[in-house]
C-alpha cells in the first residue's frame, strides 16, 4: 500500500507543501531585515496560543494565530518605538511564550507531553478542517509576499528610503510581522513551533549562496523550502520520527551542499573583468550618430560648462567638438 | 533672494526649525529655502546639523518647532513623493539578502507605483536610464554587495534618479567615494540641473560638484552662519575651513580663503 493511499498522509503532504512555500516567502523578508530570529520568537509565543486552545477547548489553530499575531505586533512596535532593542524584545517573547505555554497546559490538566505534537510537528494530526485553514492562510501569505514584493523589498532593504518615498513603512512592517505569525501557525502541524523558523531561514540562506538578486533568491528559496518539507514528511512516515526534525535536517543538508557550490560561483564571478564606463574615466566619448546641429535656437536647453556650451539632448549633455558631439 | 525665500516658487522652505535628538538640541531655529531650479549646498563641520536638517526637510525626523513646506505644501499634507528623490548617507547599499543593482534602483519607482500592480514599461525604462546615468549599465544584474563603496553610492544615486524627481536631496553623496565616481556623479547632476530641476545637497568637501552650486548655506552649531553665493566669506567659513585645513584639495583651490 502506497503512502498516498492514506488520507492522513495526503493531508500531511499537502500541509507540508503549503508550509514549504509560505515559510521561505516570509523568511526572505525577515532575513533581509536581519530579523532571522523573529520566527523563533513568534513560534514560542504561538505555544502559549496552543495552550490557550487546550485550556478553553477552542481550536488550537485559531488561538495560536491570535496570540502569535499579538506577539508579532508587540515585537514590531517595541522595535519601532526603540523602547528596547529588537533582540531583547525577542528574548522576552521566547521566555514568556514557553513559560506561558507550559503553565496553561498544566492548568488545563494536560501534561506537557501533549504539546510535543505542536512543538515538532506530527503527520497524523492534520484534520480536514486544519487543512482548509492552513491552505487559505498559506495562499494569503504567498499572495501578499509576491504581490507586494516591490513594497516589502524596499521596506526591508532601506526603511528610511522607503519612508522618503511615501511608503507607509509602519503598515508594511506590521504586515510582515502578521504574515510571519500566520506562517508559524500554518507550519505548526508539520515542522512544529520550535523548528518553524528553520524553514523560514535555512532555504533563504541556501539560496543566498547561489544567487545574485532578490527575486532569484526568493523563488529559489520557495523551491528549497518545498523539497525538505515534503521529503521530511515522507521520511517521518517510514521512520517514526517527528517530521520537524527530519525536515530541518534535510534543509540543513541542502545548505551544506550549496556552500562549496556558492563559493565556486563567487570565485568565477570575481574573475570577470572590472569594466567601467569610459565616460566616467574622463575619456573622449563621441555621441552616437548626430545629424542634428545644436544651436541657441534648437530648443535643447543650453548649459554653460567651463569654457563651452553643452546642450541637453534626451538626457545626455552634448558638446560640439570639431564636426561631432561629445558626451559630457 | 529675500523675496524668493518666502515665495511659493520654493521647492523646499524650512522656517524656524528646532530639532532635538535624544536629549540634545541639534537645530536652533534654522531657516532654509531652495528656490526652484537652484542647487543649494549645505555646508558645515561635523555635528553642525546638516544631515538632521535635510532629514527633517523630507519628514524623516520630526521637528520640535518650526515648519517645513515641500513644493508649497506643508509636510504633513505632502503626498507627491514622486517629486522628491532622496540619496541617504550610506556606506553600503547591501542588506541581508542579495539584490541586484537593477532591483535596488527599481525601488526608486515606488512613489509612482500602486501596490499589486506590475511595473509598467515606463518604470522599467526609467530604471534602465538611471542605471546608465551613473555608468553602471554593464553591471546592472550584479549583486550590489560585490560593488565598490563608490559604485554602491552610485546605485543609491541611480535609485533617486529613477524616481524622475523635481527635487534631489543628497546627504554627502561623495563621502568615501572614489574620484571617478564623484566625477560620474557631477556629470549626472549637471544633466539633472540642466532641465531646470532643484538640488539640496549636504557636502563635506566640494570636489567636482563645486561649479554646479548656486548657493551655499553654512551651518555651525545648529545655526545658519552664512547663506549666499560661493565662495563662502572667510569669516563665517572659518570653522569649516579650519576643519578642512588638512584637506589638500580644499586648500589648493583657495575656495574659502
Amino acid at each position: 500500500m502506497s503512502l498516498l493511499d492514506y488520507d492522513f498522509m495526503q493531508r500531511a503532504l499537502l500541509a507540508a507543501l503549503l508550509t514549504g512555500l509560505a515559510a521561505p516567502a516570509v523568511g526572505t523578508y525577515l532575513v533581509q531585515r536581519r530579523l532571522a530570529l523573529m520566527g523563533d520568537g513568534i513560534g514560542h509565543v504561538a505555544l502559549t496560543g496552543v495552550a490557550v486552545g487546550l485550556l478553553t477547548g477552542w481550536a488550537p489553530v485559531w488561538t495560536a494565530i491570535v496570540v502569535a499575531t499579538a506577539g508579532a505586533i508587540t515585537i514590531e512596535v517595541v522595535r519601532a518605538r526603540g523602547k528596547a532593542s529588537a533582540d531583547v524584545a525577542l528574548a522576552m517573547l521566547f521566555y514568556g511564550g514557553i513559560a506561558g505555554g507550559v503553565l496553561l497546559t498544566g492548568l488545563a490538566g494536560d501534561t506537557a507531553a501533549n504539546l510535543y505534537a505542536y512543538l515538532f510537528g506530527s503527520i497524523t494530526t492534520v484534520s480536514n478542517g486544519d487543512l482548509l485553514v492552513i491552505g487559505a492562510l498559506a495562499i494569503a501569505v504567498l499572495g501578499l509576499g509576491i504581490g507586494l514584493q516591490p513594497q516589502l523589498f524596499a521596506v526591508c532593504q532601506d526603511e528610511e528610503y522607503a519612508r522618503a518615498s511615501g511608503v507607509p513603512v509602519r503598515l508594511y512592517t506590521i504586515l510582515i510581522a502578521i504574515m510571519a505569525a500566520v506562517t508559524v501557525t500554518v507550519a505548526m502541524r508539520t515542522v512544529g513551533l520550535l523548528l518553524v523558523s528553520a524553514l523560514m531561514v535555512v532555504p533563504v540562506a541556501t539560496a543566498d549562496q547561489l544567487t545574485r538578486g532578490f527575486k532569484a533568491t526568493f523563488l529559489l528559496a520557495l523551491g528549497l523550502g518545498v523539497v525538505p518539507s515534503v521529503s521530511g514528511v515522507v521520511f517521518a512516515y517510514y521512520v517514526d520520527v517527528a517530521p520537524g526534525a527530519s525536515i530541518v535536517v534535510i534543509a540543513l543538508l541542502g545548505f551544506a551542499l550549496a556552500w562549496p557550490l556558492g563559493a565556486m560561483l563567487t570565485r568565477r564571478r570575481r574573475r570577470r573583468a572590472d569594466g567601467e564606463d569610459p565616460r566616467l574615466a574622463g575619456r573622449h566619448v563621441t555621441a552616437e550618430e548626430h545629424p542634428h546641429q545644436h544651436s541657441e535656437k534648437c530648443g535643447h536647453p543650453a548649459v554653460e560648462h567651463d569654457d563651452h556650451t553643452d546642450y541637453l539632448h534626451d538626457g545626455h549633455l552634448h558638446a560640439a567638438h570639431g564636426r561631432h558631439y561629445d558626451e559630457h | 533672494m529675500q523675496q524668493s525665500m518666502t515665495g511659493s516658487d520654493c521647492v523646499v522652505t524650512v522656517r524656524g526649525a528646532v530639532a532635538v535628538l535624544g536629549e540634545r538640541a541639534v537645530l536652533h531655529g534654522v531657516d532654509l529655502a531652495v528656490p526652484a531650479g537652484q542647487v543649494v549646498a549645505l555646508l558645515g563641520p561635523n555635528g553642525s546639523g546638516k544631515s538632521t536638517l535635510v532629514r527633517a526637510a523630507i519628514g524623516l525626523i520630526p521637528l520640535a518647532a518650526g515648519e517645513v513646506r515641500l513644493f508649497g505644501t506643508p509636510l504633513a499634507r505632502f503626498r507627491d513623493w514622486e517629486r522628491v528623490g532622496y540619496v541617504p548617507q550610506r556606506t553600503t547599499a547591501a542588506s541581508g539578502v542579495p539584490a541586484t543593482v537593477r532591483e535596488v534602483v527599481a525601488s526608486g519607482r515606488l512613489a509612482r507605483r500602486r501596490p499589486f500592480w506590475p511595473a509598467t514599461a515606463r518604470d522599467r525604462a526609467a530604471v534602465d536610464e538611471a542605471v546608465e546615468l551613473v555608468g553602471l549599465g554593464d553591471r546592472a544584474d550584479e549583486s550590489v554587495a560585490n560593488l565598490s563603496g563608490g559604485q554602491q553610492q552610485r546605485v543609491l544615486i541611480a535609485r533617486a534618479a529613477a524616481t524622475e524627481p523635481d527635487l534631489l536631496v543628497l546627504d554627502e553623496p561623495n563621502a568615501g567615494v572614489d574620484l571617478p565616481s564623484q566625477e560620474a556623479f557631477a556629470r549626472a547632476l549637471r544633466t539633472f540641473v540642466a532641465s531646470g530641476r532643484s538640488v539640496l545637497v549636504v557636502l563635506h568637501e566640494m570636489g567636482p560638484l563645486e561649479q554646479l552650486i548656486d548657493r551655499a548655506v553654512v551651518l555651525s552649531g545648529g545655526q545658519v552662519v552664512h547663506d549666499g553665493p560661493l565662495p563662502v566669506p572667510a569669516g563665517v567659513a572659518g570653522e569649516w575651513q579650519h576643519h578642512h585645513a588638512d584637506s589638500p584639495r580644499a586648500a589648493q583651490k583657495g575656495l574659502f580663503g
